[in-house]
């Protein structure tokens, strides 16, 4: 849903989790996202890969057919501090406290919302990236209109709008989905991955509110509307 | 023991002993013994018989007292042939042997039964592993297969939504299986209350959603508790809340501090719970007027909540007023050496 924000950073992932179905899930999920991602079928020599391969995370699962990802955890971290993420079913705090010991940066418990996976990676990658240009995705640009994401405002001719939170992220997921529908189910999920919990009526109204403050900024037929399908920048 | 009922019991030997005196009696009359020497001889044995029954009767009775004073006082009273006084009685000695025998037969009879017991919860919690797996693939599959197709969308998103009840069900499995646990499955942290209403909100987003239900949330502060266990009971209250919901729901989350304690309460403007209902919805099994008009109500959910919250020390308390909507208070107790470790004042 909220995945297009990594815009351009492929990062490799390498993804170990032994239940085919779910690894091959996982794996189009990541790549949606545009991550790279390398899902090997067999676990033992993972930690070699990651030094080969020049990975920028690992996705762990704890019990693998063969090994434990304990241990590779512990492998992986005799010789270089890249970002392990666990993914597993055991949700016992003992479970927990053992991945962290081992060196791992967090840890996602099965069954998984989407979302959460890809918002967990981003967060670790974040924090762990050597060199991040914060410039570019702070300030996203449409038909001369461009939203300062970082100050929560809209530019446009020069002249300066402020923006709620919530109209900020309405604009944001538009502007990122730029040219196409964005469905209001769709929207409304983003705007509650946010940390934004409004229901359908609440959103039209500050659609319109919006629109409104759109009209005033002199930008007129911003946001497009279909019925059926959502809305379009 | 009673003096009368020993008595009772040792009716037979007294009337034994009338009967030796009796017969002796008419056997030294006959022999032309004086009247005065049969009279001096019953006393002495009616006075030597007497001492030997009350000091027969007060060792039997301290006996006993002691082996109902041990009883009283054990943990495991199936164990009392182990713990027995010693006794010089042959039949009391043959007795403790029939009690160890009986005693070892009902504990092998525990043991078997808690054997059985331990590997059918090892058996349930591997399988609530195992099915999270598929689960997951579910999620991920409605997830991936997002086209740009509005109809097939909402497809998707009541799979996901239905899967979500399934998960919450296998949880409802999982915890009820550890609430009955003797061992602590959970870790006492310092945690954000925040960050607990985002986790629970997050995971019933698309319920939420579907059901035109907003929340706001104003929490601050921390508790020393265990995040996900907080998370699966708020999980429960949330779903009483959209089960009971009226026209545009709001859910509200706030925080209030009480004393040492804080205070998470999940405010609702739902249908609401009657009066007479309220004192009994934490109980096993009741689902009230409320669950009985609604959709299927099992009566497991609040009082699951219940047993958990008790089992981290905090208190789960509900006020509602019907028709207007219900408000579940989770109390947070703080020790008190936390909060009394008050800063100093500055000095001047």
């Amino acid at each position: 849903m909220c995945c297009k924000e990594e815009e351009i950073m492929a990062y490799k992932i390498l993804l170990a989790e032994d239940d085919e179905p779910l690894r091959n899930e996982l794996k189009i999920l990541l790549e949606n996202a545009l991550y790279q991602v390398a899902a090997p079928d067999t676990f033992h020599r993972i930690p070699q890969a990651v030094l080969s391969e020049k990975t920028d995370l690992v996705l762990l699962d704890i019990n693998l057919r063969d090994c434990s990802g304990f241990d590779i955890c512990t492998e992986i971290r005799k010789n270089t501090d890249v970002p392990v993420i666990f993914l597993t079913a055991r949700t016992d705090t003992a479970d927990e406290l053992a991945g962290m010991l081992r060196g791992a940066d967090d840890y996602i418990t099965k069954p998984f919302d989407p979302a959460i996976v890809l918002a967990r990676i981003s967060a670790v990658l974040k924090r762990t990236a050597k060199n991040i240009d914060t410039e570019d995705a702070s300030r996203v640009s449409r038909k001369d209109v461009t939203l300062d994401i970082a100050a929560c405002r809209l530019l446009f001719k020069g002249q300066t709008t402020d923006l709620t939170k919530t109209e900020m992220k309405i604009l944001h997921l538009l502007f990122l989905h730029a040219d196409t529908f964005v469905a209001r189910e769709d929207l409304i999920e983003y705007l509650w991955e946010n940390r934004i919990f409004l229901d359908d009526n609440t959103l039209s109204v500050h659609i319109t509110r919006l629109r409104e403050k759109l009209k005033e900024a002199g930008i007129y037929d911003f946001i497009e509307t279909k019925r059926g399908m959502g809305y379009r920048i | 023991m009673k003096l009368t009922a020993y008595f009772h019991d040792k009716s037979l030997l007294l009337l034994l002993h009338l009967a030796c005196m009796g017969s002796l009696t008419a056997f030294l009359h006959i022999t032309g013994y004086p009247a005065s020497h049969i009279t001096l001889i019953c006393i002495f044995w009616f006075l030597i018989l007497a001492a030997w029954f009350f000091t027969a009767y007060l060792q039997r009775k301290n006996y006993f007292d002691e082996a109902f004073r041990i009883l009283d006082h054990m943990e495991d009273r199936y164990l009392l042939g182990e713990m027995l006084p010693d006794s010089f009685s042959l039949e009391d000695r043959l007795y403790r042997d029939m009690l160890r025998i009986s005693n070892k037969s009902v504990i092998e009879t525990i043991r078997r039964l808690e054997d059985t017991q331990e590997e059918y919860r090892d058996y349930l919690e591997s399988w609530v592993h195992e099915i999270k797996t598929p689960i997951s693939v579910i999620t991920l599959s409605c997830e991936n297969g997002k086209t740009a197709e509005p109809a097939l969308n909402q497809t998707f998103r009541n799979i996901r939504l239905e899967n979500r009840k399934i998960e919450n069900y296998v949880d409802m499995v999982l915890y009820r299986a550890r609430s009955e646990q003797v061992y602590q499955d959970y870790l006492i942290c310092e945690t954000l209350l925040e960050d607990i209403v985002y986790e629970a909100l997050e995971k019933e987003r698309l319920l939420l959603i579907q059901n035109h239900i907003q929340a706001e949330v104003s929490c601050s502060g921390t508790a020393y508790t265990d995040k996900k266990w907080i998370v699966f009971i708020l999980n429960q209250l949330i779903l009483n809340s959209v089960k009971y919901r009226n026209d545009s729901s709001i859910l509200r989350f706030y925080t209030h501090r009480d004393n040492n304690n804080i205070v998470l309460t999940l405010e609702d403007n739902g249908t609401g719970i009657p009066t007479q209902d309220l004192p009994r919805i934490f109980e096993k099994g009741f689902t009230g007027s409320n669950g009985r008009s609604h959709e299927k109500a099992t009566g497991m959910g609040l009082y699951l909540c219940k047993k958990l919250s008790d089992r981290l020390g905090i208190f789960l308390s509900a006020q509602s007023e019907y028709g207007k909507g219900t408000k579940m208070i989770l109390t947070f107790p703080r020790s008190s050496y936390i909060t009394d470790a008050k800063p100093l004042p500055p000095s001047k």
